[in-house]
């Protein structure tokens, strides 16, 4: 395969998928949108064609009947119901995997269940017989590969020789469509002439008995140079346990690419443009006898270019929201129907942009949220009828820019929580006694859920126990500097926001230090600063706590964790960085505040990433490394 | 200090006389003892500047550098050999070891000697089966009255990172 032609295959595959992914959806609400059903049909021949192209024969055999089946809608002869729906989807579904193993380097695969690609036939031929033309020559497919013995792959490599041969028989076969000695028995559509120019829809069926042939002509071709060459064997084992490694390491590393629009290319190069002026007007100023105020000019100068070189790029990072909320329309209705409830899923906010990073890191977190709302939130039609609510339920997914931050909110109109069943749960659990669980209020309540080992649902479904509770996506947001809010009603619905920053790259953080280490805390947590007072603490059970206006707030000396042995008894003008963490508010004693600071985030080195209480390290305007504590992990630590 | 390459195909002068094949090593000491380690496994020797120590890191670790904007682990050589402590001198040297493509760490070691081609045939590859002492060490190489101890790079930052 030719490596350069798959990447680009591959990008156009992964994006109409996505597209694809939520069209199927769109259109099984709207089954007569004829624009839609167009698209869908184009979406599927164009990754046919690559395919074709590439020689991926399992996917050339999906896609051509799920193109089937949408020329025989577009032609009304089958409805969209939800029945067809499932059979494309999870057809559609096995196309989804085999271009992501292709993407994550695999290159043989296994023949399509047979049962999907018959039930598919089914859907076309079960309506009507005669306008199969274009698929009679398709359906000799599944008897010739089938027939193949296990273990030959019709897509493993092949010689030059075999490949001659292969080109010679498939010009033959070309050249005499009719020759009856032919095992696989092609067919040219009738009234074509095998020497004039052929339509879109001919080139494509030939390709696909193109396909056909390498995959029937392997059958004899491989089988007896199994034992001489001893090639095709031992290849099979070394490929199945290379497999798990290759997903694994590419799932790692995640989406290499990314569209930029070019307008935002020429607005970086305009601003190195710029940089490049500014460092020859600094390198002048070096030279000659510069002024102090020429001097403090170019350096004003610099700031403004890097921090719109900075914005520029970030910009190239960013990413439609869309990427996640795509496969919302399917998640929900896959769940909805396996659960037999009603579900309305609206979008809203699709085109806000976010860090790449963060997509990517949202996307699970958001998964098990909605999945959530859909298990848990929504009612059963009939209870919803009942309690006075229209039969189908809503959920909406949003998203909007607010500062430097983006709001994602998912909101359903289902049962909602009530705070007070858990208050009881909680103290059932043990997680607390009687009098601090009546303490909390509504919404300290509602955070409950997100405690490790707090579980809602009566019984574990298998749609909730996906290894994801509460608590992870929790912790997954924490991790983002985001945070939760949750906010619901009995009997009109649930309400949870998260709010992350815009960006993963770049943290803006407070500077702390004890002597000349410095750490940097993520200035998100960060509430009030203040001078360490011994005559405002106390010691309550052993720990040290803080009065702020009529609060106690727990006291931590940063100094004794991070520096033990140099530990300094005179606190005088050490300060107390009071930050939230989680819903909790606790007081952090340093020695110096130096400031705020944006810093880019660097991971720390092999053998420091398990250690718990930092984010990464920095390096700091005067060149020394900063530490980035992660206060939930530092807290987590020392606790 | 580089020593000279043996040429390629000739016969060296080992006792079995047959032509050899040399491993291009770096050599450095750590204690009193000479190791060595492969140079493409090597990225580069730095001079020992700043290096930031990182509380709760287990004790092999130094702390980090900043090697051109990349955070470097720099790892005690004297620790990973069970060797007593030393502060660092002017002979202190880091060594950076690339582990992948994307990651590398820092040996701290107490000088480094030279890059010298080892033959192949010198070196005794240590037994498989013996455990504990031969962690991290390949092999054995007795070479011109030196012993060189060869550092398993790939094992020693496996178990521990």
């Amino acid at each position: 395969m030719d490596e350069e032609i798959l990447q680009d295959f591959l990008v156009e595959a992964t994006e109409l998928l996505d597209q694809l992914n939520e069209q199927l959806v769109d259109l099984e609400n709207s089954p007569d949108d004829s624009n839609l059903l167009n698209t869908i049909f184009r979406g599927f021949h164009t990754v046919k064609g690559g395919a074709g192209f590439l020689g991926v024969s399992s996917l050339v055999q999906v896609c051509h009947r799920a193109e089937n089946v949408f020329d025989k809608i577009r032609n009304q002869e089958v409805a969209y119901d939800a029945d067809v729906a499932d059979v494309i989807l999870r057809a559609f579904d096995q196309i989804s995997r085999i271009i992501g193993e292709l993407s994550d380097g695999v290159r043989e695969f296994d023949d399509i269940d047979p049962v999907l690609l018959d039930e598919l036939d089914a859907i076309v031929k079960g309506e009507v017989q005669e306008a199969a033309q274009t698929s009679s020559a398709i359906t000799v497919i599944p008897e010739v590969s089938l027939s193949l013995p296990d273990g030959v792959d019709p897509d493993g490599e092949i010689s030059d020789d075999e490949f001659e041969a292969l080109l010679n028989q498939r010009d033959q076969l070309l050249g005499e469509p009719s020759q009856p000695a032919n095992e696989p028995k092609l067919q040219l559509p009738e009234g074509v002439d095998p020497d004039g120019e052929i339509s879109d829809d001919e080139f494509e069926a030939l390709l696909s008995q193109r396909d056909l042939l390498l995959g029937a002509e392997h059958k004899p071709q491989d089988l007896p140079q199994a034992s001489p060459a001893v090639k095709p064997k031992p290849k099979a084992p070394i490929k199945k346990s290379a497999e798990p490694s290759v997903p694994a390491a590419s799932k790692a590393a995640g989406e290499s690419t990314v569209r930029v629009d070019t307008r935002h290319l020429d607005a970086i190069m305009n601003l190195v443009g710029e940089l490049v002026l500014v460092r020859n007007r600094l390198l002048t100023l070096r030279s000659a006898e510069a002024s102090l105020e020429d001097i403090s000019n170019a350096v004003g100068n610099l700031d403004h270019v890097t921090t719109d070189l900075q914005a520029s790029v970030m910009k190239t990072r960013m990413q439609p929201v869309k990427k996640v909320f795509g496969r919302f329309p399917r998640v929900v209705r896959d769940l909805a129907r396996k659960l037999g409830k009603d579900i309305d899923l609206e979008l809203v906010g699709e085109e806000t942009d976010l860090d790449k990073g963060l997509v990517e890191a949202l996307a699970d977190p958001l998964v098990h949220l909605v999945r959530n709302s859909v298990d848990h939130g929504i009612e059963m039609p009939d209870v919803r009828e009942d309690a006075g609510k229209s039969k189908t339920g809503r959920i909406v997914l949003a998203a909007e820019q607010e500062g430097d931050h983006i709001l994602l909110s998912i909101t359903d109109d289902g049962k909602g929580m009530d705070p007070d069943m858990l208050r009881r749960k909680a103290v059932e659990k043990g997680m607390m006694d009687e009098a601090s669980a009546n303490q909390l209020d509504d919404k300290q309540a509602f955070m409950l859920i997100m405690s490790a080992g707090f579980s809602l649902a009566k019984q574990v479904s298998d749609l909730s126990g996906r290894g994801v509770g509460m608590d992870v996506v929790k912790n997954m947001i924490t991790k983002l500097n985001g945070s939760i809010d949750i906010d619901s009603a009995v009997g009109e619905g649930t309400r949870i926001k998260i709010r992350v920053p815009l960006t993963l790259a770049i943290l803006p953080t407070l500077m702390v230090s004890f002597g000349h280490d410095s750490y940097a805390i993520p200035l998100t947590s960060v509430q009030e600063i203040f001078d360490y007072d011994a005559n405002k603490t106390n010691t309550i059970d052993g720990q040290t706590m803080v009065r702020l206006r009529k609060k106690s707030l727990p006291l931590f000396f940063l100094a004794e964790w991070l520096r033990p042995g140099h530990f300094d008894d005179q606190r005088k003008g050490d300060k107390i960085v009071i930050v939230s963490i989680g819903n909790q508010r606790v007081g952090l004693v340093v020695e110096q505040v130096n400031g705020q600071e944006e810093v880019v985030i660097k991971p720390l080195g092999v053998m420091l990433q398990n250690i718990k209480g930092y984010a990464g390290a920095t390096i700091t305007g005067n060149g020394n490394i900063a530490l980035i504590l992660d206060l939930p992990g530092l807290i987590e630590r020392f606790k | 200090m580089m020593s000279q390459i043996l040429p390629r195909g000739t016969v060296d002068n080992d006792e079995e006389g047959f032509s050899s094949v040399t491993v291009r090593c770096v050599l450095f000491q750590l204690d009193s003892e000479v190791y060595g380690i492969n140079v493409k496994k090597i990225r580069e020797v730095l001079r020992v500047g700043q290096i930031r120590e990182v509380p709760g890191a287990s004790n092999h670790v130094i702390g980090v550098i900043n090697v051109r904007g990349v955070i470097v682990t720099v790892v005690d050589g004297r620790g990973m050999y069970h060797l007593p402590a030393k502060q660092t001198d002017d002979d202190s040297r880091i060594v950076i070891i690339e582990i992948d493509d994307d990651t590398s760490v820092g040996l701290m070691v107490d000088r480094v000697i030279e890059v010298k081609d080892i033959p192949e045939s010198c070196v005794d590859l240590m037994a498989e089966n013996r455990e504990g002492r031969s962690a991290y060490i390949q092999g054995v190489a007795h070479y011109q009255d030196n012993v060189i101890v060869l550092v398993d790079t790939d094992v020693m930052f496996s178990v521990v990172r």
